[in-house]
């Protein structure tokens, strides 16, 4: 019992770990929100996207020393105005469109990263702004345990502000993804909605980047979600379950991180897989366990006697 | 001029890894073509990113047990492929949702992985691309499963286009579209498996469907289109790995973006869908309208 406590509590002696805490439990709130209207929306894929496409701006934000969450934004909401122009514009299904466009924005994301060190010559000697030491797999990893203080408030902030908009816009939003029909038919703004939404999934990235890393944001947009919606139908419980599960994996995840020295961002969507796991096959009713007694209960007992 | 033009095309071969990385990124370039036209068809464009995701834990398998890489990607992604179908078929989750799920777990599982193995570089390569540095070992695995590919889709490759066309067609005249389900699901594998060295896993995405792209927006006859992919790809690459040692940049990206840029090249220009055509189309509709000649002398544009 004493040793239990000591695992819980000994890390919060150390600075970085409190940061690395708020931080991802902060992720793990902001994440959960974002993706209960995304999985309803059905728009996984386009965060898998947008996450992906982030990278390009990342790096030259580092390499300019201007915040890296402006890079993201930029890059980001610039592919999704991309792939809107190219799929009004040719006859390509959405998810080839989609795929198109961010293994470019990556492509040339990782070209860029490949040339960091000529690059931020390049900057200091015009410039006179030498870019600080950084590897392109914490971008794509995530290195939570290793966040600077500027990064995790830059974070805090967006974070906040992002949960302040969809708090804000909750019932549009939520209309929105369940009936677009019905939403434009009652006068609702439908195609400034679905670009609110995309600026909100893309401020989530954002704040997700740090600790995750771009290559798994995607799983903490769709898993909460998918959970939550395993166990229940009404949405204001959704959020909830969403937002438990996806708290409980963040933090898990850094603890085990911590301790088993592993991948932070690898340890946390590998928690929450674990979650989905448990829920699909214990869920009430949608649940393996579940249908299986069903079954057993509808089916006639075998007869001993002819 | 023309002498040093000469020069800068020849120089790259004198040494033996362009040589190897042009071999070895062509080919996969003709691998991922071939199948992306199947997949465009399909609509598994999102399947072919996930799978690319899929096969991480088994590479890092392979290097801790010893096996070839290809071996253990091969059955990592499979196993996810089933696995998605599974829980697909035994929740209420949307298909796409239960695809970002199964594929990321599968992923975080393999970083997992890579983080407590000593001496990740050989594994990063997977994921970033190596061609100019591929070993030879790598270089047989992905001849060997690109090969299988083109041999399997070169005896099948009717069935598999109807089946990716209209599979109720294709049911219906007695074509078992299970196994062909499955079967695409595997060479979708192993071409993953092969362009891993070459251009990384990320990228084997765009490989897969890209091409296939290009392809689409020219022509509506499937074998011109695999055609205009497979030609698509080849320039791709092969421009691709020259930008990359003049650069002195990322292999796998160049290929990329060379393509990204072929594409919107034909978007733009190519001749029957061409935005630009539509639009000189437009303007010349325009013209003839503004112009009140009567509809009978109108010859058509």
């Amino acid at each position: 019992m004493h040793h239990a406590w000591h695992v819980l509590i000994d890390p919060f002696q150390y600075q970085f770990m409190v940061k690395a805490l708020l931080v991802g439990a902060l992720v793990g709130i902001v994440s959960a929100v974002l993706s209960c209207f995304v999985t309803l929306k059905g728009q996984s894929l386009l965060g898998d996207a947008v996450s992906h496409a982030v990278l390009p701006g990342v790096v030259l934000a580092y390499l300019a020393g201007i915040p890296f969450g402006a890079g993201a934004l930029v890059s980001g909401l610039s592919a999704v105005l991309l792939i809107g122009w190219i799929e009004r514009n040719t006859r390509l299904r959405s998810d080839a469109v989609i795929g198109i466009v961010f293994t470019t924005y990556f492509g040339v994301g990782l070209i860029l990263a490949s040339m960091i060190p000529r690059l931020s010559d390049w900057v200091y000697s015009s410039f006179g702004y030498r870019a600080p030491l950084m590897s392109v797999n914490t971008i794509l990893f995530g290195n939570v345990l290793g966040i600077a203080d500027s990064d995790a408030l830059q974070t805090l902030v967006i974070g906040v502000v992002t949960l302040g908009l969809v708090v804000v816009f909750r019932r549009d939003l939520l209309l929105f993804c369940f009936d677009p029909n019905y939403a434009r038919a009652i006068g609702i703004n439908v195609r400034r909605l679905s670009m609110l939404l995309q600026l909100l999934l893309a401020l989530t990235i954002v704040v997700a980047l740090q600790t995750i890393g771009i290559v798994l944001v995607v799983a903490m947009l769709v898993a909460p979600g998918a959970i939550a919606y395993m166990l229940t139908n009404r949405f204001d419980r959704m959020l909830l379950i969403a937002v438990a599960s996806s708290v409980v994996s963040c933090v898990s995840g850094i603890y085990a991180s911590y301790y088993l020295n592993a991948s932070t961002g690898g340890s946390i969507v590998f928690i929450q897989s674990l979650v989905f796991l448990a829920v699909l096959c214990l869920a009430p009713k949608p649940g393996l366990f579940a249908q299986m007694r069903t079954r057993n209960a509808i089916r006639p007992t075998p007869r001993t006697t002819p | 001029m023309v002498f040093n033009l000469w020069d800068w095309f020849a120089e790259p071969f004198q040494f033996s890894f362009m040589q190897t990385a042009l071999i070895v990124s062509t080919f996969v370039g003709v691998v991922s073509a071939v199948l992306s036209c199947y997949l465009i068809l399909k609509g598994w464009s999102l399947m072919g990113d996930a799978l690319s995701h899929a096969v991480l834990p088994g590479v890092v398998f392979s290097y801790i047990l010893g096996l070839p890489f290809a071996i253990g990607s091969f059955v990592s992604g499979l196993l996810c492929a089933l696995t998605i179908g599974w829980v697909k078929q035994h929740s209420r989750v949307k298909e796409d949702t239960v695809i970002g799920l199964v594929f990321t777990a599968v992923f975080a599982l393999g970083l997992i992985l890579i983080s407590r193995t000593p001496s990740d570089v050989h594994l990063m390569h997977f994921i970033y691309g190596n061609a100019l540095g591929i070993e030879h070992d790598d270089f047989i695995q992905t001849l060997v499963s690109g090969a299988i590919v083109l041999v399997v889709v070169a005896i099948l490759r009717r069935d598999l286009m109807l089946f990716c066309f209209d599979p109720n067609h294709a049911r219906a005249i007695g074509l078992n579209t299970t196994v062909l389900h499955y079967l695409l699901l595997a060479l979708l594998t192993l071409t993953v498996v092969a362009a891993l060295q070459a251009v990384g896993l990320i990228l084997a995405i765009a490989m897969l469907i890209t091409p296939g792209a290009i392809g689409y927006l020219l022509t509506e006859r499937f074998d011109r289109m695999m055609l205009l992919a497979v030609g698509a790809a080849v320039l791709s690459s092969v421009i691709g790995v020259y930008a990359s040692f003049y650069l002195d940049a990322s292999t796998g990206g160049c290929i990329v973006a060379t393509q990204a840029m072929l594409f919107f090249a034909v978007m733009i220009l190519g001749p029957r869908r061409g935005l630009l055509g539509q639009a000189l189309q437009r303007r010349r509709t325009r013209q003839v309208i503004a112009s009140n000649k009567p509809i009978a002398a109108y010859d058509g544009p």
